[in-house]
């Protein structure tokens, strides 16, 4: 039997490669989709429209409520909810809606914060342990040189929701089949004035991350830290190779001093879509892929990915020491942030919508053009409009 | 009777003459249906199967109820869709902003790339062939390589431009903030489809016959009078024919914006028509984005065809 898989991930055909090679009567069928909501997830769901659609599928966790809300994935539950306890406890509840189980969880990004080690150092910047010491160290790395920031501003809705997460906020919720938003909730207005507040110092850039310009200035000392997920490790080494030795990672500042609070940024899981005829066999087929050592193994070196299952966090691959940060085994750290993450965030079915709203007004505030207090009311406000125009039951 | 041979005889002939010319005329309709049938099948399949498909949807919209989770319906909407889309400000914004930077752009290419085609056949010119080649260069390059190469130009932090600007004493510049992003971007759009225009418009002059020029230059025209009294009134209607292309061009604007947008602050996810259908569709609401597009397309006809109509009707007033 052939379970077809799609997935947007590079490296995923080793790891299927190992399956096929392990399995006699069942066999994976690997195809790469384009990653993101223009490319692999509409290609899905139109494969599921016209009735074609593969068995398994990588979902995003941001994506899986709005595949859910199209009708386009299986409740698993049956097959996988005895697998509850193999994951970190928060990556199961993303990948479950109203009680269903729709996805089994492959990967995380925990959050910590990135920074130049001996740039602090030359700055005699102490590495922040609390948002405060995290602002006072700002205007000191400002107060340097007026080229020099200790980091940018939050670029779009999965950085704001990561840091609103960490602060122990929520933006969706279910209840009585009705959807919650909660986006402009006290916890996010915390975050938003937090930032505004370094903004209107003029001691944090606005500029996009992860683009040339950016590591550019990572490399050259303009920007001093980044506050971000455990999957910008490989992309910052292999884009600022220039900084090689002088990065170090330590966990995110708190709110309140002493606690080790954290969130997090991106992560996937493998979801059945609707109308495979063998769910049973594709779920147990996604179980190995997320459990298995080898598997998990080959999908750390060849994807990059960190793992869900709890037992693929203590692999080799992910517990060594790392040349570029220094010797550092920054995973230790990546591994005490997902075990500090609460079980208590939902993402909502419109993210395609709110990813572009917060991106855009995050973008135009930074350029000087409104808040983003004011822009964390009108996100709610349009996110609450956009899932009425598609008939979902909200209240908040 | 030989009054009657002879209509007879006409009778006759009229009769077969008709006859003959359907024949042949048949056969000639048939052989160019048949080279004509695979274009037409081909063009009902990609073209106008997937516009009246477009059309079809745009009078729908999917319902679902609670959470979402149960298969959703698709349920008739009359012209709601459309309604929405007329009442969504970003929308109406993004079909003004391309309006706006055709009625700039367009003229200012197209006058760039008369000139250019002007003064490669002028008597004087040197190197034509070398710098046919160097002004039609840009619109060689894939689109979306030459606008990722313009927004590293673009990008405060790495812009030779900003560099310059902030030695002339200017301050920091950013090109891609505010009202300059549409300037930045109108230039992207003239710089790479002037060397396009010019080529069909320099094409269009070396028809021109030679005796017309010599005339001209023999009555005492200089280069500048001949090029404004002979060549630009002959190049009419190649001038007309790249303002058409190059306002449907404009319509359809989508890459330049699309790869700024991540690096501009002033570029939104709706920022032109394109963008916005897309970011519907990515919203899976299809049935609006079908809307949005059948409303571009009609908007494009309307505008491509008005200024055809309306160079013609100027053209048989003169």
């Amino acid at each position: 039997m052939t379970v077809e898989f799609w997935g947007s991930a590079v490296g995923y055909d080793k790891t299927v490669a190992l399956f096929n090679k392990t399995h006699k009567d069942i066999k994976i069928k690997y195809t790469q989709v384009p990653a993101g909501s223009a490319g692999g997830y509409s290609k899905m769901l139109n494969a599921v429209k016209a009735g074609n659609a593969p068995c398994l599928g990588q979902v995003g966790y941001d994506t899986l409520p709005s595949f859910a809300a199209s009708g386009a994935v299986e409740d698993i539950s049956q097959y996988a909810g005895s697998s509850k306890d193999k994951f970190v406890p928060w990556a199961w509840q993303m990948s479950s809606l109203g009680g269903k189980v729709l996805g089994v969880p492959i990967d995380l990004g925990p959050e910590a914060m990135f920074y130049r080690a001996d740039l602090f150092k030359k700055y005699k910047i102490k590495p922040p342990t609390t948002w405060n010491e995290f602002a006072a160290a700002a205007e000191k790395a400002h107060a340097a040189s007026p080229d020099t920031y200790l980091t940018t501003l939050p670029q779009d809705a999965y950085d704001l929701g990561a840091l609103t997460w960490q602060a122990g906020g929520k933006w969706f919720g279910t209840a009585n089949d009705r959807w919650q938003v909660t986006i402009d909730s006290p916890a996010t207005q915390k975050v938003a004035r937090y930032w505004q507040g370094l903004l209107d110092k003029k001691q944090v850039l606005s500029e996009p991350t992860f683009d040339t310009a950016w590591y550019k200035d990572i490399q050259d000392g303009h920007v001093l830290s980044y506050i971000g997920a455990v999957w910008a490790a490989p992309l910052i080494e292999q884009n600022a190779p220039g900084a090689a030795g002088k990065w170090s990672v330590a966990p995110l500042p708190q709110w309140t001093a002493g606690q080790q609070a954290s969130g997090n940024r991106g992560g996937s899981a493998t979801v059945v879509l609707k109308g495979c005829k063998n769910a049973r066999q594709a779920t147990e087929a996604a179980l190995w892929m997320s459990t298995n050592a080898d598997g998990v193994t080959s999908l750390i070196k060849n994807t990059g990915i960190y793992p869900a299952a709890t037992s693929g966090q203590e692999l080799p691959a992910v517990n060594q020491p790392s040349k570029y940060f220094g010797g550092q085994n920054i995973y230790q750290v990546f591994k005490a942030a997902a075990a500090h993450t609460t079980a208590n965030w939902v993402w909502g079915p419109t993210m395609t919508q709110v990813q572009p709203d917060f991106k855009d007004g995050l973008k135009q505030v930074g350029a000087g053009q409104g808040t983003i207090p004011k822009l964390v009311g009108s996100v709610q406000a349009n996110t609450v409009k956009a899932m009425k125009s598609q008939g979902l039951g909200v209240s908040g | 009777m030989a009054v009657t041979t002879v209509s007879g005889d006409q009778r006759a002939r009229s009769v077969a003459e008709p006859v003959k010319r359907r024949t042949s005329g048949g056969r000639r309709t048939r052989s160019a249906l048949l080279f004509l049938t695979p274009f037409a099948l081909v063009f009902a399949a990609m073209m106008l199967a997937p516009i009246g498909y477009a059309l079809y949807q745009s009078f729908f919209r999917v319902e679902r109820s609670g959470l979402g989770l149960d298969p959703p319906t698709n349920v008739f909407a009359g012209f709601g869709n459309y309604l929405a889309a007329l009442r969504d400000s970003a929308f109406t914004t993004s079909l003004l902003r391309v309006l706006l930077i055709g009625v700039v752009q367009v003229p200012v290419m197209l006058g760039l790339a008369l000139l250019l085609a002007l003064l490669l056949d002028s008597r004087v010119a040197v190197f034509k062939r070398t710098f046919r080649l160097i002004y039609f260069l840009p619109y060689a390059l894939p689109g979306v390589i030459a606008a990722i190469m313009w927004s590293f130009l673009y990008q405060p932090g790495i812009s030779p431009f900003t560099s310059a600007l902030g030695h002339l004493g200017l301050g920091k510049v950013n090109l891609l903030s505010g009202n300059l992003v549409l300037a930045s971007i109108g230039n992207m759009m003239t710089w790479g489809y002037t060397g396009f225009n010019m080529l069909i418009l320099y094409s269009a002059l070396q028809a021109i016959p030679r005796e017309v020029i010599e005339a001209a230059v023999m009555d005492g025209c200089g280069g500048w009078r001949v090029a404004w009294h002979v060549k630009i009134p002959t190049v009419r209607p190649a001038l007309i024919l790249t303002a058409v292309f190059s306002i449907i061009g404009t319509a359809q604007l989508y890459n330049d914006p699309q790869i700024l947008h991540q690096v501009a602050p002033a570029i939104t996810s709706s920022y032109t028509p394109i963008m916005a259908a897309q970011q519907s569709a990515a919203t899976n609401n299809y049935n609006y984005a079908a809307t949005q597009s059948i409303i571009l397309a009609l908007l494009t006809f309307v505008m491509s065809f008005g200024f055809l109509k309306f160079t013609q009707r100027k053209e048989a007033q003169t």
